[in-house]
């Protein structure tokens, strides 16, 4: 349902607007998406709708959007929703860019398109079925597009398009149209007030391009989506120009130019006036700032400097003047420099060949591709200054003959970039695309020459991708065994174009998919084969059906099952040797090293692929052609040291880390805890009277605590609970100001305040009890806490702060532990007046439930705990994304990455084709940024006249004993020192006992100590073996496999 | 380098070359034991300049070694067996706050780094400014006297050589050796890192 919200801003806008006269026009011709009835539908877009919308922002659904939103922040999210698109031309590129942009939430999304649906939109519009063959393409793209965004209006255009239209939107997308009619339209929105963002774009065959037209002066307000960076202070010199030196935990990142302003300077106050200052001399841990501070007061202490973004103002030129003029082109491939010189000329001889002909060049047809070769060279030739010395005609061949084709890989790679670029024009989030893109794949056609004859349309709807692969590829694509590991948005998405490519799509093919998710709300935004009525539903299932529903004839198996060691029943050996390929669409690494290991053990090309945010990446795992996954590492993630997150966090991270740990503890691990107690008490206390170490007396404590003093029985005990608990976490003498306000008149400082609610709440979800209604009511809820008794404040004893005046007190205190927990636990047995059955709720820590309190509490926690050490603080959003380790995404990047694999998929199945072919990428669309790079080749190792790399094995044949595997080694002059299967030691030249092994058989050494269990059907066990040289060298020899039957 | 699950088998090959004694659980390379001999001057001082070096004893700790999967990208998990008192060692769970260990791990360091380097180190010159042990570090800032009669006493009660499981078997003469080479290493790392 469309929201009403929406309908009243249309009807104001439409007053405001007033170019009445146009909106008659097009009433007519405009359909509505929805059919029931929802007559506002009808009014057209306004481009004043932006600014109508202004004044009253609309609601982001924060629950389906919180991926995204860690990208995008709300400012961008709510300019988005209230902007206009129209997409022209509804192929596979045009079906791209609306999904992606429908996903991302525009106001409004208008499909353009006059032609009919034939079969060879089947290659790559994913929307489409083979009944839809002869309705209008726009049409019978609509419900399915409006299915994946109630909120999103979708409009429909089937008549001609004319320049009339373009005032209607904040941004124009064209996928199909005549260079004529683009440099009318974009004359139209480059003069428009305000301009209208242009975009065109074209896929054809494996050639594509992208001209973006902003207008002549676009204001980019976050170049690159990073967030500011930080200082923290440690001194600042009064000097000109002053010196400002940092803690030396992090590197700074500034930069000469850098502008930053300053604010919690103790002493040089004058610096927290607000005014952004430059800065010069940028070193590890200082900087320096061009600002006499001669006179400003000494520096006493803290300060943080943060960094101001500076917006940036980019001129377009209007697509007349950069045809002829194109500037610096996007260059994505450092192999192919003169490529987009080269392809700027073949569209426009295209372009030429089509308004001549009336039709694309035909399949395998010569005479046609020299047509397009003099064309393309006549236009070089008036070029000028830029024109080629050579027109390389192999490549306007290829392009020549497929330019009919659209292919999916090419429409989900383009449709990403594209949809970025709208994302860009409405919002000025992140730097647009300046102004031309090229890109080609022709290494993805098979190595070996394809015959006019091969290319014959087959009356399937494979036609266009056969007229470029040939019928010999498309049906190794439709036999292919693949396995993709994962069902999320890369999932969805590999998932969408190996059924428009037809893999795994005759019987003799088979698709498996595995993922053991289910899904969840904030999956919806990206994740597009899933709707709202799925949740819960198994993330595998959902997607297969669906995907079967693109294309019927797709034979794929849907499985719950995570791939790791525990499920190699499932996923045994039969099942890795049966497979071509496997892809990868995963989310973290540990999985993605795992299934690169049986790639490699198995010698199976492994296709991987990821997202973070705008950022994506690919990597091509070929056996024996490049290095394996595990090969090359990112460093880790950065962790906060523990003692840093418990006694001095600096930045909010560490507040939130530590809010998330006392959540866990407070309201998860000690009901936990208590449970343990409860359901056998004599048991527990003996083992903790066994254990009798601090750890046990810790544990004690707190359950006592739990079940004496925190124990509550009505609501108002938790609201006393929770309001005694701040005293623990904030006691006096950290903060004073701040501790004095809340200790007069809690009830004006909502943080506070609000946080007794959480925690009041959460806690009563732990004792089972009923919460009044009053308790949402901020007033009520107040005198509540007033009525707490609040002991006075007396420094707390046997609180252990680090910093406490009274902490040398504690020195006195016993270590003898064990009589401390005999005192616990007679305590404990005092608390028997609980009813029986009593048990503590646990309560687990949910980020993507609002309604929850957990993350309101965590965030309350954080920032009361920042504000105590002088630490910016963050809201509910920004404390979600960090606690709830929310990682960003978004569909465009997602959508990009599986296409550009899926291009490598052509070369995988096809076989035969070099290391050189293959194309590993890194890609940045916010920059935007495109590096297509050779994979790297596996290591090789050499040893005498031995040589080998990752992929090989190392194979013996007989039922060896230890001993005579360490002579077949030594024969190979390698001194084995260690013999290890799995995670366990068979043998070890340094423990003595190991010798007794040696005459041991290897299979049954490892069946004893490994505890390996054999299946019937294998017949050898693997085993990794350390040894050196005889110049004692450490050589890393290949995994050793006894052929033992 | 050597591929990652060479690694583990390196870096224990080489403790034991090393006449560290490692006991293994179940011959499993993920998860095993070491013994820790103190360097001699166990009073863990932060400011050599301002207290004479006491000698006294140093004590035997088991160390419980974790090797992650990940290992040796990620850090191993290092945690006292036996009890100490040491303002960067939790005294509840043994674990470890030293920033080779956590933050500034590096793939490249290995072992033989963590026993002869990093944890004499880390008892030689305590950080109290940024505590696991909040009371150590309290104490030791703010009464020096009581905080190494209480590191001494931590060490007799809990740090002997029946405490990690049986007198101590090494020949004498490695003995030596060992700490001499224990030494030299102690200092050449102190020379190369200024810090804290």
């Amino acid at each position: 349902m469309l929201p009403r919200k929406r309908a009243a801003g249309e009807e104001v806008a439409g007053v405001v607007a007033g170019d009445s006269f146009l909106k008659k026009h097009r009433t007519d011709c405009l359909i509505s998406s929805a059919s029931e009835g929802v007559d506002n539908n009808h009014h057209p877009p306004s481009a004043m709708d932006c600014e109508a919308n202004g004044n009253n922002p609309p609601e982001i659904d924060e629950d389906l959007h919180s991926r995204q939103l860690a990208v995008y922040g709300r400012e961008t999210m709510r300019r988005l929703f209230a902007s206009n698109v129209l997409i022209s031309g509804i192929k596979g590129l045009g079906a791209e860019i609306a999904k992606n942009l429908v996903l991302a939430g525009v106001k409004s999304v208008t499909l353009h398109d006059e032609e009919t649906v034939d079969l060879w939109d089947l290659s790559s519009n994913f929307f489409l079925s083979e009944d839809d063959v002869g309705k209008n393409r726009a049409l019978a793209c609509v419900q399915k597009l409006q299915e994946l965004n109630n909120a999103v209006t979708i409009n429909t255009l089937t008549e001609e398009f004319t320049k009339e239209h373009l005032s209607d939107f904040q941004a124009v997308v064209f996928t199909d149209i005549s260079l004529e009619k683009a440099i009318e339209f974009d004359n139209y929105c480059y003069n428009h007030q305000p301009p209208i963002s242009f975009i065109k774009s074209e896929i054809r065959g494996l050639f594509g391009n992208i001209f973006c037209d902003f207008g002549p002066a676009f204001t980019v307000t976050d170049v690159d989506g990073k967030d500011p960076h930080t200082a923290i202070i440690a001194s600042i010199s009064n000097d000109n120009p002053a010196l400002v030196s940092c803690v030396d935990d992090e590197r700074l990142e500034f930069q000469d130019g850098d502008l930053v302003v300053f604010s919690e300077v103790k002493g040089m106050t004058e610096l927290n006036d607000g005014k952004p200052r430059k800065v010069k001399n940028a070193r590890p841990y200082s900087f320096c700032l061009e600002e006499d501070a001669t006179n400003f007061g000494p520096y006493l202490r803290g300060g943080i400097a943060t960094q101001v973004k500076q917006p940036k103002l980019l001129k377009f030129k209007p697509l007349s003047d950069a045809l002829r003029d194109p500037g610096d082109f996007l260059l994505s491939d450092f192999s192919k420099v003169d490529h987009p010189q080269l392809l700027h000329v073949a569209f426009q001889a295209l372009d030429k060949f089509r308004n001549d002909f009336g039709r694309f060049p035909a399949t395998g047809s010569e005479d046609d591709a020299r047509e397009l070769i003099a064309l393309a060279t006549s236009i070089n030739e008036s070029m000028g200054e830029g024109r080629l010395e050579e027109i390389n005609e192999k490549i306007l061949r290829h392009f020549a003959s497929g330019s009919r084709a659209t292919l999916n890989p090419m429409a989900a790679i383009f449709g990403g970039i594209v949809g970025q670029e709208v994302v860009k024009a409405c919002s000025g989030k992140f730097h647009p695309l300046f102004q031309f893109f090229y890109f080609d794949s022709v290494e993805s056609l098979p190595t070996e020459v394809l015959e006019a004859s091969d290319l014959l349309p087959a009356n399937s709807r494979y036609d266009a991708q056969i007229s470029v692969f040939g019928s010999k590829l498309q049906r190794q694509l439709e036999e292919a065994k693949v396995f993709i590991v994962g069902s999320g948005a890369l999932g969805c998405e590999f998932l969408k174009n190996l059924a428009l490519m037809g893999v795994s799509c005759s019987r003799r093919g088979k698709l498996v998919i595995t993922d053991d998710d289910v899904i969840e709300k904030s999956n919806l935004s990206r994740q597009f084969l899933f709707r709202d009525w799925n949740i819960g539903q198994a993330k595998s299932t959902v997607a297969a059906s669906v995907a079967s529903t693109i294309n019927p004839s797709l034979h794929i198996e849907a499985l719950q099952n995570r791939a790791s060691p525990e499920t190699e029943n499932v996923f045994d050996d039969s099942f890795w040797e049966g497979l071509d390929v496997v892809i990868n669409a995963l989310d973290n690494i540990n999985a993605r090293m795992y299934v690169d290991q049986r790639c490699v053990y198995f010698q199976k090309p492994l296709l991987e692929s990821g997202t973070l945010g705008a950022l994506c990446n690919t990597q091509m795992v070929i056996p024996h052609l490049t290095e394996n996954y595990g090969a090359s590492r990112d460093p880790p993630e950065k962790q906060a040291p523990m003692c840093t997150v418990h006694s001095f966090p600096h930045n909010i991270d560490h507040c939130l880390t530590w809010a998330r740990s006392e959540f866990e503890g407070m309201l998860e691990k000690m009901p936990t805890e208590v449970n343990n107690f409860l359901s056998n008490p004599a048991e527990y206390t003996s083992s903790m009277k066994t254990a009798g170490d601090a750890q046990a007396r810790d544990l004690l404590e707190r359950v006592v605590e739990c079940l004496d003093v925190g124990r509550c029985e009505t609501f108002q005990d938790c609201i006393t609970w929770a309001r005694l608990k701040v005293d623990v976490y904030f006691p006096r003498g950290f903060c004073h100001e701040y501790w004095c306000t809340i200790l007069v008149r809690p009830k004006t400082l909502p943080e506070a305040s609000a946080i007794h609610v959480d925690r009041s709440i959460l806690k009563a979800e732990n004792f089972r009890i009923s919460v009044p209604k009053w308790a949402n009511s901020p007033g009520e809820f107040a005198d509540a806490v007033d009525r707490v008794l609040v002991p006075d404040f007396e420094p707390r004893k046997g609180v252990k702060i680090v910093t406490d005046e009274k902490a040398t007190s504690l020195s006195a205190t016993s270590i003898d532990d064990g009589a401390v927990i005999s005192d616990l636990i007679a305590k404990l047995e005092e608390c028997s007046r609980l009813p029986p059955r009593f048990r503590m709720n646990p309560i687990q820590f949910e980020k993507d439930d609002d309604t929850n309190y957990h993350m309101d509490l965590i965030s309350g926690l954080a920032n009361m705990r920042a504000r105590n050490y002088g630490i910016p603080e963050v809201d509910k959003l920004k404390a979600k994304f960090i606690a709830g380790r929310i990682i960003p995404a978004i569909a465009t990047s997602t959508a990009m990455a599986t296409g550009l694999v899926c291009l490598e998929l052509y070369k995988v199945l096809a076989g035969g084709h070099k290391v050189e072919d293959y194309r590993n990428t890194f890609a940045n669309l916010a920059l935007p940024m495109l590096t297509m790079s050779e994979p790297v080749p596996p290591k090789v190792i050499k040893h005498l006249d031995m040589a080998w790399t990752v992929w090989d094995r190392w194979a013996v044949h007989g039922d060896l004993t230890l001993r005579e595997l360490l002579r077949w080694l030594k024969d190979k002059g390698l001194n084995a020192y260690s013999i290890s299967c799995g995670t366990s030691l068979l043998y070890n030249s340094m423990f003595p006992r190991h010798k007794d092994r040696l005459d041991k058989k290897v299979v049954d050494v490892a069946k004893e100590v490994a505890k390996l269990e054999v299946p019937s059907y294998r017949r050898h066990l693997d085993v990794v073996v350390a040894c050196e040289d005889d110049e004692d060298n450490d050589i890393d020899i290949p995994l050793v496999s006894v052929y033992f039957k | 380098m050597s591929s990652p699950s060479k690694r583990r088998e390196m870096d224990l090959m080489k403790l034991m070359m090393s006449d560290y004694k490692v006991e293994m659980i179940n011959d499993g390379m993920q998860e095993f034991y070491v013994d820790f001999h103190g360097p001699n001057e166990i009073i863990f001082l932060p400011f050599v300049i301002c207290g004479c070096v006491r000698s006294v004893s140093g004590g035997v700790w088991r160390i419980r070694v974790e090797l992650p999967d990940a290992y040796p990208y990620k850090s191993p998990s290092i945690g006292f067996v036996n009890k100490i008192y040491h303002p960067n060692v939790d005294e509840m769970s043994g674990s470890v706050c030293l920033d080779v260990i956590n933050q500034t791990w590096s793939p490249m360091f290995d072992l033989l780094n963590v026993f002869e380097v990093f944890l004499p180190q880390l008892l030689l010159y305590p950080n109290p400014s940024d505590p696991l042990n909040g009371e150590a570090a309290a104490l030791m800032m703010r009464d020096r006297n009581c905080y190494e009669q209480k590191v001494k006493e931590y060490c007799q009660r809990y740090a002997k050589a029946e405490d990690v499981g049986g007198p101590a078997e090494e020949k004498s003469s490695d003995d030596e050796e060992l700490t001499e080479d224990e030494s030299d290493l102690s200092d050449e790392a102190v020379a190369g890192n200024p810090d804290p």
